[in-house]
């Protein structure tokens, strides 16, 4: 069920950069191992107090994000995680260029041989933010540590 | 260790046999086309019935559910069927939310499913 972002301001303009990431993030570059990014997210999401299933939505999202860099890109990616009291935040950034601004915002058919990953990812976070420009992609995951109203 | 282990089996069951393939570890973009290959290479045998266990799976992502998707395709095809055996909850939810449970039976047990 996707979950409304109002207690979140409007993300920026995917073509303005977002602020940067808090000094206590933790860095991973990966070229090929998804399965070492997902079990970095698990780890940190419940650190931070996520309940299981949410942290396995997070776990999803960015491994959907990620498994985009290896398709589309040469070059490794970055991820980067941080939470605070009211949230965490993954972050995904790769040198992938995406040149529609709504990827994501329709759920592809299931007939269709893809496109389901950024579907995905905006149904199971609480806010998606994409900047993409000739620098690369950035694709930034929040989850809510206290949802209102949500249960699992 | 290998991220994801398949194997397959025909069991005789009951009425008639049918194809169950066991999928353990973490399905995503790095193996699916092994994966595929696996699939195609049971659906090219022509089963009435293709099981797949999750019981095992701790993670699937969208590209190892379009290669179910696709294996489902082709044996509907062929006039066969694909079911779907004791998804974890992460796979369960992904199975949920592209509503690719409502294409393909999902089963609370291996037997459940052969049962149909």
């Amino acid at each position: 069920m996707a979950r409304s972002s109002v207690q979140f301001p409007e993300p920026p303009s995917r073509s303005l950069p977002l602020p940067s990431p808090t000094n206590d993030a933790m860095y991973h570059t990966y070229r090929s191992d998804l399965s070492q990014v997902r079990a970095l997210v698990l780890q940190h999401a419940r650190e931070a107090g996520l309940t299981e299933g949410r942290a396995n939505d997070l776990v999803l999202a960015v491994s959907e994000v990620a498994a985009n860099t290896l398709r589309h890109t040469q070059a490794p990616g970055t991820l980067a995680i941080w939470h605070n009291a009211e949230e965490v935040v993954c972050e995904i950034h790769d040198e992938g260029t995406i040149a529609d601004p709504l990827v994501g915002r329709h759920k592809p058919s299931l007939d269709a041989s893809g496109g389901h990953g950024l579907w995905i990812v905006r149904q199971v976070c609480d806010l998606v933010e994409l900047t993409s420009n000739a620098n690369g992609t950035t694709v930034r995951m929040h989850m809510a540590l206290r949802p209102p109203g949500a249960g699992d | 260790m290998d991220l994801l282990t398949t194997s397959v089996a025909t069991v005789e069951s009951g009425s008639e046999p049918y194809t169950l393939v066991e999928l353990v570890g973490e399905a995503d973009v790095t193996n699916s086309d092994a994966l595929r290959e696996v699939l195609d290479a049971e659906v090219a045998k022509q089963p009435r019935t293709l099981i797949i266990d999750l019981s095992g799976l701790r993670f699937m992502d969208s590209s190892a559910l379009h290669v179910i998707l696709r294996a489902n395709r082709a044996m509907d095809r062929q006039g066969g069927v694909v079911a779907l055996a004791s998804p974890r909850d992460p796979v369960a939810k992904m199975l949920r939310l592209t509503a690719a449970d409502q294409l393909i039976p999902v089963y609370q047990s291996v037997s459940e499913a052969s049962a149909g």
